[in-house]
């Protein structure tokens, strides 16, 4: 079982999956559960330069967050087996 | 069965649904507002089944939540049943992230046909999916399309003509009882994409991977950035510009010159010929000469977003904008505010979110420039001589640190409330379609000649009625237009005690009489100094001005606004100097050509005013009541409450910075600056105080209704 950690921390390269939000029931985390971060979905860094906001690949699309909101979401790696 | 006459396309934004709806409506389009809101509605009519039906295009959401105007629009009319069927556009490059926004509408109307659109993009990219199984989970008829293709879309539109036949009864309730979580809708649209979507192959580096890379580099995104807004405020504004002396002429033709000789012909009594020609179209041709800005600011922000960059804007631009707390995309306003602050606020509308677009609109006028250009030039000339670019340049810091303070305040009075969070969908580049792009431009440029014009014209035509109406021994008379004898001048001259603190002493009322021209827009204070100045001269000989009749050369006048077009372009082109930096120069032969000053009025100038007053006025003009114009634009874009509230809170706060400045430096009345101080705390105070107010009003009730009893 691979540690949590929070989005704003992720690595370049590798996958990841949502586990949760640090506060749920706020307004941020409703309103990016409602664009597809709900727990067990895939997420993983684009493969883009630019640093804040950060840029993510997700469901099939990008969705660009900042890195200190971001940190309000809990994700764990990928075993990529 | 019932009838079909009114259809609504739901679509996340850039599913492609508006070029869905571009292809049903065709020219039968139009722009206007969701009653009750400040959310542009474009509607328009197609043949279905050879009898007209009304389309319109909603809001652009991801689900219907009440997060959003936008949202709160598309969510009201659905669950009302305005519509009969709603047709519900989704990408099939992206399905997972479009079937949310199906799951909603399916808890509140079971009049549904899924729209599975770009199955060509999909199947480039190695996607596949199946229409067929995906109605079946969904429960939903579901009709593959090209929305970009005629034919397609003719194809999909019989076969939308024999899918409602089937369609069950309307039953708003249908799929009440399955209201399901977030996490159970996502998980059922988990399990349906793994049923109906394959992906063949990996999905190869994208075009829209590899322009990211680049504009989304850490070092490469800023030029880019830069480069492409240096490019959106040259079209905008300069190629814009190009056009407004041929409106103004063309204008001046149809609205003033054409009806008054008509009228004189006619043998109308002079008052009428004042009204109509002077007042209406005055006030015509004055809304004509911002559509060509408006026009080229909607085209480019039209091409901005159809190519997929305006997102990548707001994250560009969101580090440097979250510091005032506006999303990177209020960029865009604030670049075109520069120029000019109508289409400025008109842009404003890329905004998605109340709070950030009012706020935008808000601090907008402070950062122009353009208009109030030739004022600094004049008076910069006449008192500061080498050191005129300095000054302009401290004006200019002084008007982007006021923008930056009104919205600090705003924030905590106002506007306050949760600040929204950053999270920006990043879309497939695509290759413009100007056709759609240049009616979308066309259509938005027409509204705001209808809506925000009605109100300008009424205010123009006031104010004209005012300028040219003088009263003097009981006698009523006209053309007093920029003179001393009109009830303009005669209510500056009244008011100008009040401009006393700010250091414009009484006997220099055409200081203030000029402000009030200057709500035409600001450039015309130089226009109204100039004549006041000159006839301040003759005044002990009491010679009233001799009015210049021109004769009416209709054929002159249209050749001249021609040329305009050929000379603006020529210059837009051959110079960057698009701000018209030239004109801020100590030479003063420049500036009496330039903006047509008599060499009088600079001795004037300087003789009114001290180097320290003059820079106190021209902070006046920065900040104070935006031009009519503006006003016009504002309430179309938030409505008339806040349009008033711009007005009042921009005048309040120009008259205590200028007061401030001038007390600190020259005038040392402390009085004076008290007064300043009091006034700015009662703005800080009284926003608090609305923003309150409107917070308490704003809470939705959704109280049960409440039975009577049984037995009344």
């Amino acid at each position: 079982m691979a540690d949590i950690m929070n989005l704003a921390d992720i690595i370049k390269g590798k996958s990841y999956q949502v586990s949760g939000f640090t506060k749920s029931s706020t307004e941020y985390a409703e309103k990016l559960s409602k664009m597809g971060f709900v727990v067990g979905t895939a997420v993983a860094l684009a493969p883009v330069q630019l640093n804040d906001p950060m840029v993510l690949q997700i469901r099939g699309s990008r969705v660009a967050l900042r890195r200190s909101e971001a940190a309000q979401i809990l994700v764990e790696e990928l075993n990529n087996a | 069965m019932h009838k079909i006459e009114r259809i609504a396309i739901a679509g996340v934004p850039n599913s492609g649904k508006t070029s869905l709806f571009n292809r049903l409506t065709g020219s039968r389009q139009r722009v206007g507002n969701w009653p009750g809101v400040t959310v542009e509605k474009i509607a328009g009519t197609f043949a279905l089944k050879n009898s007209k039906v009304e389309l319109v295009d909603l809001p652009g959401t991801y689900n219907l939540s009440a997060d959003s105007e936008d949202q709160k629009v598309a969510e009201r009319v659905i669950r009302n049943g305005e519509y009969d069927l709603i047709l519900n556009v989704v990408d099939a490059t992206n399905l997972s992230r479009n079937l949310y926004l199906t799951m909603d509408l399916k808890e509140r109307t079971n009049q549904i046909i899924v729209l599975l659109n770009m199955v060509d993009v999909a199947e480039s990219e190695g996607i596949e999916v199946d229409a067929d199984r995906l109605s079946k989970d969904l429960g939903l008829p579901v009709i593959p399309i090209v929305a970009v293709d005629k034919a397609s879309v003719e194809a999909a539109v019989r076969e939308i003509e024999m899918v409602a036949e089937n369609l069950p009864e309307h039953d708003s309730h249908a799929s009440r009882l399955d209201v399901m979580d977030t996490v159970k809708k996502y998980a059922f649209i988990d399990s349906v994409c793994a049923r109906t979507v394959h992906e063949k192959k990996d999905r190869s580096e994208s075009i829209t991977n590899k322009i990211d890379n680049i504009v989304l580099h850490r070092f490469l995104s800023v030029p880019v950035f830069l480069l492409s807004m240096f490019l959106t405020f040259w079209f905008a504004i300069g190629l814009g510009s190009v056009f407004i002396d041929f409106f103004d002429i063309i204008g001046g033709l149809l609205f003033v010159d054409l009806p008054g000789a008509a009228l004189a012909s006619l043998g109308s009594p002079e008052w009428l010929s004042v009204m109509i020609a002077g007042g209406i179209g005055v006030g015509m041709q004055t809304v004509a000469t911002f559509i060509p800005v408006v026009f080229f600011m909607f085209l480019a922000l039209a091409i901005l977003e159809n190519l997929g960059y305006m997102a990548r804007v707001g994250v560009v631009a969101d580090r440097i904008m979250r510091k005032i707390g506006l999303p990177g995309s209020a960029f865009i306003p604030m670049v075109v505010g520069f120029g000019c602050t109508v289409p400025a606020v008109m842009a404003a509308r890329t905004l998605t979110n109340k709070r950030d677009r009012f706020m935008t609109i808000f601090m907008a006028p402070f950062m122009s420039w353009g208009a109030r250009l030739p004022v600094y030039a004049l008076f910069c000339a006449a008192l500061f001589g080498a050191y005129s670019g300095l000054a302009v340049f401290l004006i200019y810091l002084t008007g982007l640190f006021m923008a930056i303070f009104t919205g600090y305040m705003l924030k905590n009075t106002l506007f306050k409330g949760a600040t929204s969070h950053f999270v920006m969908d990043l879309p497939l580049y695509h290759r413009p379609q100007f056709g759609a792009v240049f009616k979308s431009a066309w259509l938005r440029m027409k509204n705001f000649v209808k809506k925000a014009g009605s109100i300008v014209v009424m205010a123009v035509f006031v104010l004209s009625m005012l300028n040219t109406i003088g009263i003097e021994e009981g006698q009523v008379t006209f053309g007093n237009d920029d003179t001393q004898s009109s009830i303009l001048a005669h209510g500056g001259k009244a008011i100008a005690p009040i401009f006393e603190p700010i250091g414009i002493s009484r006997d220099n009322w055409p200081a203030s009489v000029a402000l009030f021209t200057g709500l035409f827009a600001k450039e015309a204070i130089v226009g109204t100094v100039n004549s006041l100045y000159v006839t301040m001269d003759r005044v002990e000989n009491s010679v009233s001005p001799v009015e210049e009749e021109e004769g009416l050369d209709v054929a002159g006048a249209v050749t001249e606004a021609f040329t305009t077009i050929g000379e603006g372009l020529v210059g837009v082109i051959s110079s960057i100097d698009i701000l018209g930096l030239g004109l801020i120069t100590e030479d003063q032969a420049v500036i009496q050509d330039e903006i047509g000053a008599d060499t009088a009025v600079l001795k004037h100038i300087s003789a009114h005013f001290s180097v320290f007053s003059a820079f106190a006025y021209l902070l006046f003009v920065l900040m104070y009541f935006p031009c009519l114009a503006v006003i016009g634009a504002a309430r179309q874009e938030m409505g008339g409450y806040y349009a008033a509230i711009m007005a009042v809170y921009s005048t309040l706060l120009a008259w205590s910075v200028a007061t401030l400045f001038y007390q600190l430096v020259e005038g040392h009345n402390f009085l004076y600056m008290f007064i300043s101080l009091a006034i700015l705390a009662a703005i800080y105070g009284g926003l608090y105080y609305l923003g309150s107010k409107e917070k308490g009003e704003k809470m939705p009730v959704f109280a049960p209704p409440i039975r009577k009893s049984c037995c009344d």
